[in-house]
C-alpha cells in the first residue's frame, strides 16, 4: 500500500490483511474510511491525527515531473508501465512543484540537496553561493591542472565540476552501515544494508562535517570544500578514509549479522 | 403525523391538466380517472439506504402507478411550458417547477419537488418469503443475503479462472502475460455506493472482506475472463485536467493578445498581465526583474513556465505582487504565469503543465505554534526539577 508510513490511524483495521505485493502498481486503490466523495481529497489537507511529518497535501497527490524531456517521448516509445504511469497521473491531482525546482539543465536535485543541508538558519543565498564559488575554484584548479600537463595526460584531466561533484560524492558513498542493537543487555553494532537515500545523506553529511571541522581556521568553506571534493574524486581524503573505516568497523562485526531481523 | 418536508408536484399538475383545455393539454380518460389525491413524502425518505429498515412500504404497483404518473405529468408540464414534450429533461423540469410554484424557503428539501419515482422512494426489496413462510433465497437467514450471495458469486467466478489456468498448465498453453484488466482510471465501489446496489446495510468489516476477495480475483494471470464481472464494481475517476478553468484569451486595440492570471503562495499575492508581443521584458511594481529578484532562484522561478514550454522571449510581463518574502513573492507569480499562460496553449500542454506541478496552488503556510511549546515544533527548555 502506497502511504502506511503515513495514514496509520485511517485505515480501518482489515486493511492491514490486503495482499502486500500488489503486481502492478496502484491497481485498485482502496478507499474505505475515506469520505464519499472524492473532493474532499482535493482540498489543503491537515490530518485527524498528526504525525511527526506530515504535509498539507491529501496523500492522494502524486509528486510532479518538471523536466522537460520526458513529456516530448512519442506514445509509440513507451513501455507498458510508463503508459500506466501516465494514465494514473491524468486522472489524480499533482503537488505543486517546490521553490528550488525548475526544468531548467542546470536544475541538480543531488546538487540541491546539498545545498539544502549546508544551509543554516534558512540562509539558502549562502549556502547557494558558497556551492557556486566551490564548483568555480574546482574548475579554474582543474583547468589549471590542464594548462600544466603534458599532452598525453589532458585528457584524463575531468574539468567539469558538476561531473566531480556526483563523481566525489559517489566516492563518498558508504556501501555498508552500522546499526546498534541490543541484545542481552548489551549493545551491538551490528553491519546492515543501508537505503540509496541514507548512503547519499551519509556521503554529504561527512562531507560537509570534514570541511567545518577539520581544517585550518582561516580558510574559507569554498576553499576547503573544493580542496576535499578534488580529493574525494581521486579516493584520498578524510572522507573516503571514514567510509573505509566504516566497511572495516563492518567487516570486523560480521559475526554479529545475524543480530539483524528486518 | 410525518412532517411532509416535500411534495410531489405530479399529481397537483394533473389538477391542471384536467381544467386548462386551453393549453391544448391531450387530457386522456386517464388523467380524469386519476384521483387527486396530494403526496406526502415524509423526511424518513431522505434518509439513505431505507431497504433494511423495516418491510415493504410501497407496494410494486403502487411504484410503477407513480412512475406512469409522473411521466404523464411531465408532458403536461412540458405542454405549459411551451416546451417539446419528447426533449423535456429533469433540468427544464425543475426550472420551471422553481418557475411555477417560487418558494421563499430556504432549505432545499422544503421546497416542491418533481422527480422520478425511483429518486423519491428509496430502493426497497419486496417481500422475501413465500405464502407458506419459506423465504426465496437460500442465504436469508443470513441477514446479508444479497452480500453473501455475491461473495459466494466472486468466489466461484475465481475457483473458474482457476480451473481454466489448471486446464491451460495440463496443456502447455499457460503464459504468465496474458492480457490483463486495466484499473488505472477507476475505483473500487465505496461502501455506500455497495450498500445502495445491494439494497441491504453491510459493515466496513464486511466491505473490506468483499474488496479482499476482488483483488484475488484480479491477482490471477487470466482473470480478464470476468471482466465485465470485475467493471460492474468499479467506477471511472474524471479527469483532472478537464477541471482546469482556462480564460478566453483577449485582444486590445492594436491586435495583441493579452491574458491576465493571479497567484498566492504563503501570504503572498501577484497578478501578471501577459502580452503576446515578442519582446521578453518583464516588469514587477514598476521595476526591471533583476533589480527586484537579485537572488537567480527567484528569476529562475520565473522563468520556469516559460522555459517549459518554450516560449522564452515571446512574451511581455506587466506584474505587480504584495506581501510575503521574495521566495513566496517569487511562487505567486509562478503560479499567475502559469495560469495567464493557459489561455496561449492547448489541452495537451495544459496537461503537461499540470503534471509538472506549475498549475497547483502550494498549500504549505508557517505551521501554527502550539500552547505549551516555544513554536511549532521547539518545546521549551527540559528541567530536571
Amino acid at each position: 500500500m502506497l502511504y502506511f508510513g503515513k495514514q496509520i490511524i485511517e485505515i480501518s483495521f482489515a486493511l492491514w490483511h490486503l495482499p502486500e505485493s500488489l503486481p502492478r502498481g496502484l491497481r485498485g486503490t482502496t478507499f474505505s474510511k475515506m469520505s464519499a466523495s472524492i473532493t474532499g481529497l482535493l482540498k489543503p489537507w491537515t490530518p485527524r491525527v498528526f504525525l511527526v511529518r506530515w504535509s498539507r497535501y491529501n496523500p492522494y497527490y502524486l509528486e510532479p515531473e518538471p523536466r522537460k524531456e520526458v513529456y516530448h517521448i512519442p506514445e509509440t516509445e513507451l513501455t507498458p508501465e510508463q503508459k500506466e504511469e501516465r494514465e494514473l497521473k491524468s486522472v489524480r491531482p499533482i503537488k505543486a512543484a517546490t521553490n528550488s525546482v525548475t526544468s531548467s539543465v542546470f536544475n541538480d536535485p543531488v546538487l540541491s540537496k546539498f545545498v539544502n543541508m549546508m544551509m543554516k538558519d534558512g540562509d539558502k543565498i549562502i549556502a547557494k553561493g558558497i556551492i557556486t564559488q566551490t564548483l568555480e575554484n574546482m574548475k579554474r584548479k582543474q583547468v589549471e591542472k590542464y594548462h600544466k600537463a603534458p599532452e598525453g595526460k589532458k585528457a584524463e584531466i575531468e574539468c567539469n565540476p558538476y561531473a566531480i561533484f556526483h563523481q566525489a560524492l559517489e566516492n563518498c558513498k558508504p556501501v555498508i552501515g552500522l546499526a546498534s542493537i541490543q541484545k542481552g543487555g548489551k549493545f551491538y553494532q551490528v553491519p546492515i544494508p543501508l537505503t540509496d537515500n541514507r548512503r547519499r545523506f551519509l556521503a554529504m553529511k561527512w562531507m560537509i562535517t570534514e570541511c567545518r571541522d577539520n581544517k585550518h581556521r582561516r580558510t574559507l568553506m569554498y576553499e576547503k570544500l573544493s580542496q576535499e571534493l578534488l580529493a574525494a574524486f581521486s579516493k584520498e581524503g578524510n572522507v573516503v578514509k571514514r567510509k573505509h573505516e566504516l566497511h572495516k568497523m563492518a567487516e570486523s562485526n560480521r559475526a554479529y549479522a545475524h543480530y539483524r531481523w528486518w | 403525523m410525518a412532517a411532509s418536508s416535500g411534495r410531489t408536484v405530479g399529481s397537483f399538475l394533473w389538477k391542471c391538466g384536467n381544467f386548462c383545455f386551453n393549453f391544448n393539454t391531450v387530457s386522456s380518460n386517464l388523467t380524469r380517472q386519476v384521483l387527486s389525491r396530494q403526496l406526502c413524502v415524509s423526511a424518513v425518505f431522505h434518509r439513505k439506504n431505507l431497504a433494511a429498515a423495516g418491510p415493504e412500504k410501497f407496494s410494486e404497483e403502487f411504484i410503477k402507478k407513480q412512475v406512469e404518473e409522473f411521466n404523464i405529468g411531465k408532458r403536461h408540464l412540458a405542454n405549459m411550458m411551451g416546451e417539446d414534450p419528447e426533449t423535456f429533461t429533469q433540468g427544464d423540469i425543475d426550472r420551471s417547477i422553481a418557475y411555477l410554484f417560487p418558494s421563499g424557503l430556504f432549505d432545499n428539501k422544503a421546497k416542491p419537488l418533481m422527480k422520478h419515482p425511483d429518486e423519491v422512494f428509496p430502493k426497497q426489496r419486496a417481500v422475501q418469503w413465500g405464502a407458506d413462510g419459506r423465504p426465496f433465497h437460500f442465504l436469508f437467514y443470513t441477514g446479508k443475503q444479497s452480500y453473501y450471495s455475491l461473495m459466494h458469486d466472486t468466489f466461484t467466478k475465481a475457483l473458474a479462472v482457476e480451473k481454466h489456468q489448471d486446464r491451460l498448465r495440463g496443456k502447455g498453453l499457460f503464459t504468465q502475460d496474458a492480457k490483463q484488466i486495466s484499473l488505472v482510471g477507476s475505483r473500487w465501489l465505496l461502501k455506500e455506493e455497495l450498500e445502495e446496489l445491494l439494497v441491504e446495510t453491510i459493515s466496513d468489516h464486511d466491505y473490506a472482506r468483499f474488496i479482499q476477495l476482488m483483488e484475488r480475483l484480479l491477482s490471477l494471470p487470466y482473470c480478464s475472463a470476468e471482466e465485465d464481472f470485475v467493471q460492474r464494481y468499479r467506477r471511472q475517476l474524471e479527469i483532472q485536467s478537464s477541471k482546469q478553468q482556462v480564460q478566453p484569451l483577449q485582444y486590445d486595440q492594436h491586435g495583441v493578445a493579452y491574458s491576465t492570471g493571479d497567484g498566492r503562495r504563503k501570504t503572498a499575492t501577484g497578478t501578471v498581465l501577459l502580452r503576446d508581443s515578442g519582446s521578453g521584458s518583464i516588469s514587477i511594481n514598476g521595476t526591471n526583474y533583476v533589480h527586484y529578484f537579485p537572488v537567480l532562484q527567484d528569476r529562475e522561478q520565473l522563468m520556469f513556465p516559460l522555459h517549459f514550454m518554450g516560449v522564452l522571449g515571446r512574451f511581455d510581463m506587466q506584474c505587480s505582487v504584495s506581501g510575503g518574502g521574495h521566495s513566496s513573492q517569487a511562487g505567486a507569480l509562478r503560479l499567475a504565469i502559469s495560469r495567464a499562460m493557459l489561455s496561449f496553449l492547448s489541452e495537451g500542454q495544459v496537461e503537461t503543465m499540470r503534471q509538472a506541478g506549475l498549475l497547483t496552488p502550494d498549500p504549505r503556510i508557517k505551521e501554527r505554534k502550539k500552547p505549551g511549546q516555544e513554536g511549532a515544533r521547539r518545546k521549551f527548555t527540559w528541567k530536571k526539577r
